[in-house]
């Protein structure tokens, strides 16, 4: 690892989040909120640091960025992109404990939507504005927007993008990499602009609008409403969000090929397909479950069934409804989208509807295999043989994200929360969806988790966003071997 | 521009490599996956996983809006399958293709307008074969590159530990002002372009500007052997040796060719008037001593197997050949050989990656050769006369650090330039410069007019 170029990446990562505190800092200014001091300083300190930092360090040579450094760039600039995120908590009072600034932050940024604030229509819009746009950088990716920017990264860009992409394979768009970022910075700045003016066409406030957009997109889930969604009860609001949830949770590949209104594209990509199969399915399951037993009227429990579950599978975490209060079935139902999670490409978090079809296809396949023991056959999606090291590594992944999800659930457990809780804030954070179940459910926060739980979750929730790999490895001795 | 390269061989590699640093947009196209991998890894360019003979393959890479095609594989029949496809595809797409087959190169009509319509045609054997003589010419150069039709060359020098230049600065070599220019140095895995007082070290790969006609003095100036060559063995007769053994059959050289192939030999010998052939294995001890490697002046090692090219050439070497060329095919050995005592390398790849750039980078920049160790380039190009550079001593001239004028063709003179050399509109210009500094150089060259 070259330490000298991955700091000087850092600096200008955190110069550049530092300068963004601008936006927060001009609706502080309209709002009269009194977190404009605060703001600044935010910003004064933040992008100073990342200037000292830049000039601190050497220009590196001419030796292109390793997968080495690409790793230690991604994880290392997530940390810190932590750091200046919890600034504005801190400063502004909203958040008085570090543990829990850099909580709400890292969860700002990987999108999950955790939260440990109990009030939190009390903060100031300018606060409130910073949070959700933490989670709108997060969504495409702070390091993707990098590369989008950055004209000197060349080759070395590949290497970040792979590291961040939340994707088992790199579907290059464009064959230049900066060009391939660009792009999906400017699809998902479009359809952002795009529910900003849906929102706004029906009566909602500019403010919450563009908060609520800023996280949707990226399938965040924070809300300047302490009730979330639920605060409208207005069904215009419910289905745009919906939309604009299941759109986040697609490839955004294929919303750039679809841009000429072919709308073929998404039925077509045999992914797509069978991530809104799912969505259908649990949306009539739930809807059936919680008809009679929750709701009277059918087309009630059918709105908060569909809410719920492209909410919770694309790993928003927006709610309408206290889930917690429906049957058995659809709270594991719920569980188990937590799990699936999005498309691969999309903003979304969990294991990723790519992944759950070749483990099931290969599954298959090795069942085939004890029937016709001499059979030849190769894993496909979409027609193209899938490669064995994609599989091997898709199966490595599972384990590990099984393995590690287990581990946090128990060290949860012996902190004292009870076992419901324990899983299911582990899967909130890991799977970046947010609200979970229990303790930790849609009514209550994670203010009540203790300290060395939060750290734990903040681990979880790099995980789940990093795709457990660019993480894990720099843990690893062997990383660190010359 | 975009670009769509059929083969990720070696050729194929190196020119996305070179095309990618310059920001266009490549895509390229190989039925490997190893290959694809490597690819992906390594180079900012679209790699496609496919056969280039498949129309449906080059469609999903875009070529109806591609600006120009290179078939760069190994085979001659899926180079030229590719460009038909691609002129069925995209009637104006430029057509680069590498050919090697002496046959199909006789077959003029073959690449006419109305079958294939290739623009150019690179072959890396031809390519090599006049690099191979050029370097005859020379013989004490390590890289000789023509430029203004050969009137002007480049020549790289391995800088001997003995030389009585090593260790010295270039301000203080005298007499060289306005007749030789150190133009590039290469150090290992540096290249730099130096300045007056930048200095010579040994074993530096030194490039020099010359003028032809001035060689031989300028060559024992710098204390090179310049004793004409009377005889030469080729070992391998292969594309290039034959190519070479041909070229050689109407000169006065005493040429002979050693293969192991009785066939070869023979068909060979039934072609060639004055060229001994030899039947046997040029890395036999005995044979070589027997053909009198020992007053060989060049011993050119050109068979297929590059691992065995090299020990032929130390082998030769130890028997007391006077100079070797040796063919090595994989870019990244080139670094390695002259350390372990290689005199010069030729690589029918770098040839074919030269000619494939020189067309690319077509306009004002008239031709443009690589220097080994590949992050420098020397650039022959026009003066337009709304440049900026024109009309003022080139030392006043803002030229990128890392850019040095070498000479300036003008008409029929040619001046090796000089702080107060005046550069007149048309002219041509000869300029080192490090790669990273090109996109700048071709700025400054043209200004002003592009913007009226």
């Amino acid at each position: 690892m070259h330490l000298q170029r991955v700091l000087r990446f850092i600096a200008i990562l955190v110069f550049f989040l530092g300068a963004s505190m601008l936006l927060p800092l001009l609706v502080s200014l309209a709002y009269k909120d009194g977190s404009t001091g605060a703001l600044f300083y935010a910003m004064l300190i933040t992008s100073g640091f990342g200037l000292l930092l830049f000039v601190a360090t050497r220009r590196p040579g001419d030796t292109q960025l390793s997968h080495r450094d690409g790793v230690a760039i991604v994880t290392l600039g997530w940390l810190a992109a932590g750091l200046v995120g919890a600034m504005p908590f801190l400063l502004s009072g909203s958040i008085v404990h570090f543990t829990d600034a850099y909580f709400e932050s890292i969860s700002g940024f990987t999108t999950t939507g955790a939260s440990v604030l109990s009030d939190i229509e009390n903060l100031p819009q300018g606060v409130l504005m910073w949070r959700s746009i933490t989670q709108w950088f997060g969504g495409m990716g702070i390091i993707v927007l990098s590369i989008a920017i950055l004209p000197f990264l060349g080759v070395g860009g590949m290497q970040l993008y792979k590291a961040e992409i939340p994707s088992p394979v790199v579907d290059k768009l464009k064959p230049r990499i900066s060009d391939t970022a660009k792009t999906l910075w400017s699809v998902y700045i479009a359809i952002t602009a795009l529910e900003i003016l849906l929102l706004l066409a029906g009566g909602m406030d500019v403010f919450e609008a563009v908060c609520h957009t800023f996280c949707t997109m990226p399938t965040g889930g924070f809300s300047p409403k302490n009730a979330s969604i639920g605060h409208y009860n207005n069904p215009y609001f419910d289905g745009v969000i919906i939309v604009f949830m299941l759109l986040a949770g697609i490839n955004f590949s294929l919303h750039y090929k679809s841009r000429r209104g072919d709308l073929r594209i998404f039925s077509r990509d045999p992914e797509c397909r069978f991530f809104l199969f799912l969505v259908g399915i649990f949306v009539v399951v739930v809807t059936l479950n919680i008809h009679g037993t929750v709701y009277d009227s059918l087309g009630k429990a059918f709105r908060y069934a569909f809410f719920q579950v492209s909410s919770i599978i694309t790993t928003t975490g927006f709610v309408t409804a206290d889930y917690e209060q429906w049957p058995s079935l659809s709270r594991n139902l719920l569980l188990l989208c937590m799990f699936l999670g999005a498309m691969a490409g999309s903003t979304g978090g969990g294991m990723k509807t790519m992944r759950i079809m070749l483990l099931a296809k290969h599954a298959y396949q090795e069942i085939f295999r004890i029937i016709h023991p001499h059979a030849v056959r190769t894993v496909k999606l979409g027609g193209k043989a899938v490669p064995p090291d994609v599989l091997s590594s898709i199966w490595g992944f599972f384990v590990l994200y099984l393995g590690l999800f287990v581990v946090a659930a128990l060290i949860m457990a012996s902190l004292g929360l009870d076992l419901i809780s324990a899983f299911a804030s582990v899967a909130a954070c890991i799977f970046n969806v947010g609200p979970g179940l229990g303790s930790v459910g849609p009514m209550y926060n994670y203010l009540t988790v203790p300290l060395t739980g939060k750290w734990v979750l903040i681990f979880c929730m790099l995980l789940g966003r990093l795709e457990i790999y660019t993480v894990i490895v720099l843990l690893i001795p062997e990383y660190w071997r010359k | 521009m975009k670009i769509i390269i059929v083969g990720a061989g070696e050729v194929g590699y190196h020119i996305a490599q070179k095309l990618s640093e310059e920001n266009q947009d490549v895509f390229l196209i190989d039925k490997d996956p190893e290959k694809i991998k490597r690819i992906t890894d390594n180079l900012d360019v679209q790699a496609i996983l496919g056969s280039g003979t498949s129309p449906e393959m080059l469609k999903t890479s875009g070529i109806s809006k591609a600006d120009m095609l290179v078939a760069a594989t190994d085979s001659d029949e899926v180079n030229l399958f590719a460009c038909l496809l691609a002129k069925i595809l995209n009637p104006v797409i430029l057509k680069v293709a590498r050919v090697r087959s002496q046959e199909y190169l006789k077959e003029r009509g073959l690449f006419g307008r109305d079958l294939l319509a290739i623009d150019q045609i690179i072959n890396p054997e031809s390519v090599m074969v006049e690099t191979i003589r050029n370097l005859m010419m020379v013989p004490g150069a390590s890289d000789v590159i023509d430029f203004a039709e050969g009137r002007i060359k480049l020549i790289g020098i391995t800088v001997k530990p003995d030389s009585p230049y090593a260790g010295r600065q270039l301000l203080s070599i005298r007499g060289m002002e306005g007749k030789v220019l150190v133009g590039a140095i290469v150090r290992g895995d540096h290249v730099f372009i130096p300045h007056g007082n930048d200095t010579i070290q040994a074993n530096d790969l030194v490039y020099l500007v010359v003028r032809a006609d001035e060689l031989p003095h300028e060559l024992s100036f710098f204390h090179l052997n310049d004793r004409e060559i009377r005889s030469v063995i080729i070992i391998g007769a292969g594309e290039t040796g034959s190519a070479l053994a041909h070229a050689l059959d109407q000169t006065k050289l005493h040429v002979k060719i050693i293969d192991k192939d009785t066939q070869k030999c023979a068909t060979l010998a039934e072609k060639l008037e004055r060229v001994i052939v030899i039947n046997g294995d040029g890395t036999d001890k005995d044979l070589l001593q027997e053909e009198n490697v020992n007053e060989v002046d060049f011993m050119v090692a050109v068979t297929g197997d590059e691992e065995s090219n090299v020990l032929i050439s130390l082998l030769a070497k130890g028997l007391g050949a006077k100079k070797n060329i040796t063919r090595i095919n994989k870019l990244t050995y080139i670094p390695l050989v002259s350390a372990i005592g290689i005199d010069t390398v030729v690589s029918s790849r770098l040839s074919a990656v030269r000619a494939i750039l020189q067309y690319i980078r077509r306009g004002k920049i008239i031709s443009v050769a690589p220097l080994k160790g590949e992050h420098a380039e020397a650039i022959e190009a026009e003066a337009l006369d709304t440049s900026d550079i024109v009309n003022r001593p080139l030392s006043e001239v803002g030229f990128p650090k890392g850019a040095l004028v070498g000479a300036v063709v003008r008409g029929e003179d040619i001046i090796i330039a000089r702080g107060d050399t005046v550069i007149k509109p048309k002219d041509r210009l000869i300029i080192f410069a490090l790669q990273k500094v090109v996109p700048k150089l071709e700025k400054l060259l043209t200004v002003r007019l592009d913007y009226f």
